[in-house]
This record gives C-alpha cells, structure tokens and sequence, in this order.
C-alpha cells in the first residue's frame, strides 16, 4: 500500500514540475513528452494494480515488482538514447551557428 | 494620409520553384511595404530566386520550422519599428490579392491580429483533408472555450499583426506548430482578434507542415500549448 503511494506522489509532483517547467517558458512540450508520458502510465497502474498484474503475468514476470523494475530500466535506457540524439543535434546546430557567424564575418570585412 | 509601415514576413522552406513569382506579385500589388523572405534553412534555390524578384532575404543556418521562421520575422519588426507585421506563406497558398484584405483591419485599429480564413467567404471551395477538417474544427471550438472568440480557421497561416502585439510575439512565439497557440497568447495580451474571408489557391509547391503522421502529436501538443498558455501571467 505504502509503495502506491509513495510511487502516485511521485509521478504528481513530477507532472506538476514538468508544467510548471513549461508554464515558465523553460521547457518545450517536445522535450517534456516522455515525463508527462512516464508519470501519466505511474499514475494508470497505480491507481488499477489488477491490470498491472495481468500485464506483468502476460509479459512473462512473476513479480509484478520486477516487471516495475524492468519498466523504470527500459525508460531510462529510452530517455538516455533520445539525450544523446538531442545532444548530437545541439552539437551540429552550434557548429552550423559558429560557420554563420564565420561567413557573416567574411561579407563584412569584403564590404569594408 | 500618413503611411504605415508594413512588413510583409515570407516564411520559406525549399520554395525554390514559387519563391520568385509570390515575390514579384507582392512587389508589383503592393509597391510600397517591405518584403522580407525568412529561408528556414532550404536546401534548394529558395534565397536566390526571392533576392532575384526582390526581396530582402535572411537565411537561418538550419531548419526552425514554421515557428522559428515566422518569430525572426517578428524580431525584425518589433527591431525595425514597423507598424504591422504581415505573414503570407511562401507556397503561394495564400493569394496575395486578398493580403489587403487581411491587413486592412490592422491598418484602421479594428484588430490586432486579423486571420485570413478559407471558411467565411462561400464561394471558396478550399479542399482540405478530412483529418485536418477535424482538428480545424476542433481547435476552434477548444480556442472558442478559451478565448470567447469564434474563429472559422484558427490553423491559417494568412495573418496580420498590429504594433501593439508585435513585441510580445518578438519576445516568445511557439515553435512547431504555431497557429492556434499564437491565438491563445494574443488573447492573453489582450488582444482584438478577428476573421476576414480569403481564397486559398492550390498549394503550387512545397509541403505541408503537417504530414500525417504527425497528426496525432499535432493535435497534443497544440492542445497541450493552448491549455498551459492560459494558465501563464497576463501580461
């Protein structure tokens, strides 16, 4: 009982960051996605425990526990591949931005 | 008659095959407003062709998408100290003989943002695709509730925006899918917000921001957007 509550506090006070977060103009419905995506399924399984049995027996675990477990596993592993793609992308962007400045430069100095 | 100042903000992306005749009708109709083509990172020959005809370009090294396009656009007016800021897609989608009709309520203080809508006018027999029929309509019932004001086509793109409005737009525009969200704001800055009939032309090139795919993250996100929005500070 306690862990449902434990694990429903979460996910709320996660959500409400995350809109805070985005209220404020801090962060982009794009990047806050997954989190609202991830606390929203907390919130589904624990408020119907009998389905999150039925899934986790479906999906082969014994104890629905592991298959919380194996859910919070994969997520990070998720969340982590799409930082670093969005890390790759920053990192392309800011050298693209670096050459405009460069050529921007270039046109200057010829006008002058 | 004093006149205003009017920047006529182009949005383009891989437009190379249009560019040039949108470019040149809006010179030739309207002589005496600024047009400046934003080429959101095209790949193609979009800047050249719209320098060619005439326009003032300015390139953003990578694709922005629509939002990012359009609010450079705004910087530049808000900066520039123009009067409205006209937005008209680079597609040719938008017939720019109606681009009067659109800025006319703007230039006489009627509204701060004036939509172009391919709704009100019946003779306009725009074929738009089911689905987006459907998020048209479910939109502007969803702004409807949030704004108190009706709007037949709060997805169009065909838009005008007066010198009151310019700065707060200048200082944060919603990317991706900026439309509806842009509505919402609007009207938390207190904004006057209205229609005028238009007639949409066949797309003549381009793509659509909104392939259907997407459709789905499309009608979240911007729902998602319009509801956080009227929970931000007025002004």
């Amino acid at each position: 009982m306690q862990a449902r509550t434990f694990a429903i506090l979460i996910a709320v006070a996660i959500m409400i960051s995350v809109i805070e977060l985005i209220r404020r103009e801090k962060m982009t419905f794009k990047y806050s996605c997954l989190w609202l995506v991830a606390s929203a399924v907390v919130l589904f399984f624990a408020f119907s425990p009998h389905v999150l049995r039925q899934v986790s027996e479906v999906a082969g675990f014994v104890l629905p526990s592991n298959f919380v477990f194996f859910l919070l596993l994969t997520f990070f592993v998720f969340l982590s591949l799409f930082l670093t793609i969005y890390i790759n992308e920053q990192n392309n962007r800011t050298d693209s931005l670096a050459q405009s400045i460069a050529m921007l430069e270039y046109k200057i100095h010829k006008k002058s | 008659m004093v006149s205003e100042r009017v920047l006529i903000i182009v949005p383009a992306f891989n437009e190379g095959r249009v560019i040039s005749r949108l470019v040149k009708e809006l010179r030739t109709l309207y002589p005496k407003y600024d047009v400046l083509v934003i080429n959101d990172g095209s790949v193609d020959a979009t800047p050249r062709e719209a320098q060619e005809a005439g326009a003032t370009v300015v390139t953003l090294p990578y694709n922005l998408g629509i939002g990012g396009a359009v609010g450079t656009g705004l910087r530049i007016a808000d900066e520039e100290n123009y009067d409205v800021a006209l937005q008209i897609d680079g597609d040719g989608q938008h017939d720019p003989a109606f681009l009067k009709d659109v800025l006319n309520p703007v230039l006489n203080g009627r509204l701060d943002l004036s939509i172009g809508s391919r709704f009100l006018s019946r003779e306009s027999a725009f074929k738009s695709t089911f689905l987006r029929r459907i998020g048209i309509r479910f939109f502007s019932g969803l702004l409807g509730l949030m704004t108190g004001v009706r709007l037949s086509d709060p997805t169009s793109g065909f838009r005008a925006v007066s010198k009151t409005l310019i700065p707060y737009f200048a200082r944060y525009y919603p990317v991706d899918f900026p439309e509806p969200e842009a509505i919402q704001m609007a009207n938390r800055f207190g904004a006057k917000i209205g229609e005028v009939p238009v007639k949409m032309r066949k797309r003549l090139g381009g793509i659509s921001s909104i392939r259907y795919f997407s459709v789905l993250y499309y009608m979240a996100k911007v729902t998602f957007a319009i509801l956080i929005d009227v929970l931000k500070k007025k002004k």
